[in-house]
């Protein structure tokens, strides 16, 4: 999970910076009257929580050209590292920063916490228009607004060319020639696996469980629905269990060392994720630099689908008294090329602007050296369509991924199903939240 | 433990030589001697007692501070429950549970689960290293020894690397493709998957050994240094050899080291936590975030929001650990009185 969210942020501060270049939609200096934004004369201060690449120097860039605010910016770890640990801490105990970043699966925990503020009022109609409409939604929260999405992170499937050029695999559009391709890859080379099952990280699985339609967490009246033994989880859950079985997937923990090895010596030539993915890979195996590519996520029946995997958000937490401040600042970084430049020049972001004007900005300053020049961003803008809308989190998913992580980690060793896992998540989430009060069913 | 006991010992020495002195001088008047003695005895009473007063304020001033408060607190958290209402986007509030958060702890199976591993790391990490310890620290005691200062600074040395550190180190050197201890064991036929399930607990009492082996060491080798050698002189001269000195007269000379070596061990297991934590989040997908009691109760705090059950889990763990301390001192007493 956290691994997920380091990769989403660095997607996002890709993004940004490409979107600098353009001028747009600027940082609002003009309405710096309003209360609780400061003055030229009398700046307010706001503090600002984030793990994302390229943080500092958006903060930086935010600094230079506005005089009526100063943000304060604190690097954190990322979210499952012990970033949310820190931001719900400081929640708790009233010396919380202003604006923190959150990732969409997240969200729904820390507002039923109590963490944030509804910033309905100020995520007005012309302010949702210029978000793909999956982000808005998955911020909007029991008919409220809680977050300032930043990116999209649209699935993907990044391979290595050469290798699948040499055995002549095709690229797989469909899961069942995903699976022929990994086969003939095995056949090809016994050590080579063209993709991960990784047990550490609940949210591929999840995206992959969104992507063919599953519906976990439905809200109706004020009960949950949880569905998570519905035919498409089976789908997918069968699907993996049949490729970790039979050894067709490298099983290894989402980013670690093990894996990284494993990318470096061409044991594992493909990877399924997500935009911001395509910064990390970058970062981590420089270099093997053209020879990456990436093609739209394998399906079920061959049409676009996607779901999402990680992708972060502004929220303003519950104590802070700046809050329009804070909104400014976060609404800069989302909505401006300039926000959007700062981010991704710093560093090897290729996030995917939540904020569909931005996305050329963000593509212009994103160098696709690395996938030989291939043009990612357009690729990454018909996923990003393709996103299923049904999907929701539900409001403990630190109590769901914690239990689904845990489980999904004897998978390999096969001592766990990977439906085991999934009931077992389930059972936790329907006590957790019969112990909050709240009504469930499923 | 042990500085404690010294001071108590050392205690009344000083009284007893002012009342030996005092005795000295008044030879001549016993009986005005006698109650002169007595008020300046009553005199230095009323100074020890401001002394120790002050001395000790500190001590209880932070005692309360950082213990008592803190314990207090988790008590009081580990009383209530956040509840929520509608579909729960609306904030918590916290409501009196009474003991629904040690229901809920002890109800859950990853928190019982938890308490097995530690059973399990218990019966193979104590042993052998309070067996490892006393023999490291009974090679270095014995005549036989060389480069006795060496070896005390050598096995030590892994105690001053701090826990973290240490944990991320053997991670490196457990992972599968990157250790050149993984490779070496590959290329001889061994192949050892130190993340698997089977391999977890023997990686976690590894870490664990290296890390305190030295330092329990250490204790027990002070000990042995201060037994009187005139003792083990009159051993010799009766004609035992090293292996008889070493359990006949060394090994219940330093029953007292060796009972405080085992509580520390058994305690320190119980609130075993840094090096599977890393494993967890370093590569070992089959170390889970409730392996022990100690991470559920880190889990349920920082992973699930639910500081009541955290607390509670912690207070269990807590009992557990003063139950188990109070079995072993219990059990090592009772040897101690037969002997």
């Amino acid at each position: 999970m956290s691994r997920s969210w380091t990769r989403s942020a660095s997607a996002l501060v890709g993004t940004a910076t490409a979107l600098a270049v353009l001028t747009a939609c600027g940082g609002g200096d003009s309405k710096s009257d309003g209360a609780g934004k400061g003055t030229a004369d009398k700046p307010v201060t706001i503090t600002f929580w984030a793990w994302q690449k390229g943080s500092k120097d958006v903060v930086d860039a935010f600094n230079a050209s506005h005089k009526n605010i100063r943000v304060k910016f604190e690097e954190i770890p990322s979210g499952n590292a012990g970033g949310y640990a820190k931001i719900s801490n400081a929640v708790k105990a009233g010396n919380a920063p202003d604006l923190v970043t959150v990732e969409y699966p997240m969200l729904p925990e820390f507002v039923s916490q109590g963490s944030f503020q509804d910033i309905s009022k100020y995520v007005t109609d012309d302010v949702k228009k210029q978000f793909l409409p999956q982000s808005i939604q998955q911020t909007t929260l029991g008919g409220k607004n809680w977050a300032i999405p930043f990116d999209a992170a649209p699935q993907a499937y990044f391979y290595r060319k050469d290798f699948f050029e040499k055995n002549r695999i095709e690229v797989p559009k469909t899961w069942d020639e995903f699976k022929a391709a990994a086969q003939k890859a095995k056949a090809a080379d016994p050590k080579a696996r063209i993709g991960t099952f990784f047990p550490d990280d609940p949210t591929t699985f999840e995206a992959m469980a969104w992507q063919a339609g599953a519906q976990w967490f439905k809200a109706d009246g004020d009960t949950w629905k949880l569905n998570t033994a519905d035919a498409a989880t089976h789908k997918v859950a069968d699907y993996w269990q049949g490729l970790i079985d039979d050894k067709l997937v490298q099983n290894a923990v989402s980013f670690s060392p093990e894996w990284t090895a494993s990318l470096k010596d061409g044991s594992t030539v493909g990877y399924l994720g997500a935009s911001w993915g395509a910064g990390v890979l970058k970062g981590t195996v420089p270099d093997q630099s053209g020879k990456w590519a990436v093609a739209p996520v394998p399906t079920w029946d061959g049409k676009p689908a996607s779901g999402m995997l990680g992708g972060s958000t502004w929220a303003v937490t519950k104590g802070s008294t700046k809050t329009e401040a804070a909104l400014e600042f976060a609404q800069w970084m989302s909505t401006t090329p300039e926000g959007i430049d700062a981010r991704i020049k710093s560093g090897t972001s290729s996030a995917f602007p939540a904020d569909v004007a931005l996305r050329p900005t963000a593509k212009k300053a994103f160098d696709t050296s690395f996938y030989a020049g291939q043009d990612i961003y357009r690729l990454f803008d018909s996923a990003g369509s393709s996103i299923n809308a049904n999907w929701g989190w539900g409001p403990s998913m630190g109590t769901t991924n914690t239990t689904l992580k845990d489980q999904l980690g004897k998978v390999a060793g096969g001592s766990v199903k990977i439906t085991d896992a999934i009931g077992a998540a389930h059972d936790a989430t329907v006590t957790e939240l019969k112990k909050r009060g709240l009504k469930v069913e499923g | 433990m042990r500085p404690g006991t010294t001071a108590a010992d050392t205690g009344p020495h000083p009284d007893t030589a002012a009342a030996r002195t005092a005795a000295a001088h008044t030879e001549g008047a016993p009986v005005t001697a006698a109650r002169k003695a007595s008020r300046t005895r009553r005199a230095r009473g009323r100074a020890t007692g401001a002394a120790a007063g002050v001395l000790l304020t500190p001590f209880f001033v932070l005692f309360t501070a950082v213990t008592v408060v803190p314990i207090g607190y988790a008590l009081w958290l580990s009383l209530f429950t956040e509840k929520q209402s509608g579909l729960g986007f609306g904030g918590a509030t916290s409501v009196f549970s009474g003991l629904d958060n040690y229901t809920a702890a002890l109800g859950d199976r990853a928190f019982r689960e938890g308490f097995w591993v530690l059973a399990g790391y218990c019966v193979v990490y104590i042993p052998l290293m309070v067996a490892g310890a006393l023999a490291l620290a009974l090679l270095l005691d014995s005549t036989l020894a060389r480069a006795r200062r060496f070896f005390q600074l050598a096995l030590f040395l892994p105690h001053a690397v701090p826990g973290i550190i240490a944990a991320l180190v053997w991670v490196y050197l457990y992972t599968p493709g990157l250790s050149p201890v993984v490779k070496a064991m590959n290329s001889g036929g061994i192949g050892f998957d130190f993340f698997s399930s089977g391999g977890t607990l023997p990686s976690v009492v590894n870490i664990a050994l290296w890390e305190w082996l030295g330092y329990n060491m250490v204790i027990f080798y002070a000990a042995l240094q201060a037994i009187d050698r005139s003792v083990l002189e009159a051993a010799t001269m009766d004609g035992a050899g090293e292996w008889r000195t070493a359990f006949g007269i060394k090994l219940p000379l330093i029953r007292a080291s060796l009972v405080m070596v085992s509580l520390f061990t058994v305690i320190g297991s119980l609130q075993l936590f840094t090096e599977p934590l890393i494993l967890n989040q370093g590569g070992s997908s089959t170390v889970t975030s409730t392996w022990t009691p100690n991470m559920y109760a880190y889990t349920a705090a920082f992973s699930r929001n639910d500081y009541g059950l955290a607390a509670a889990s912690a207070v269990l763990l807590a009992l557990a650990a003063a139950l188990l301390s109070f079995v072993v001192t219990r059990l090592t007493n009772r040897k101690g009185a037969k002997a």
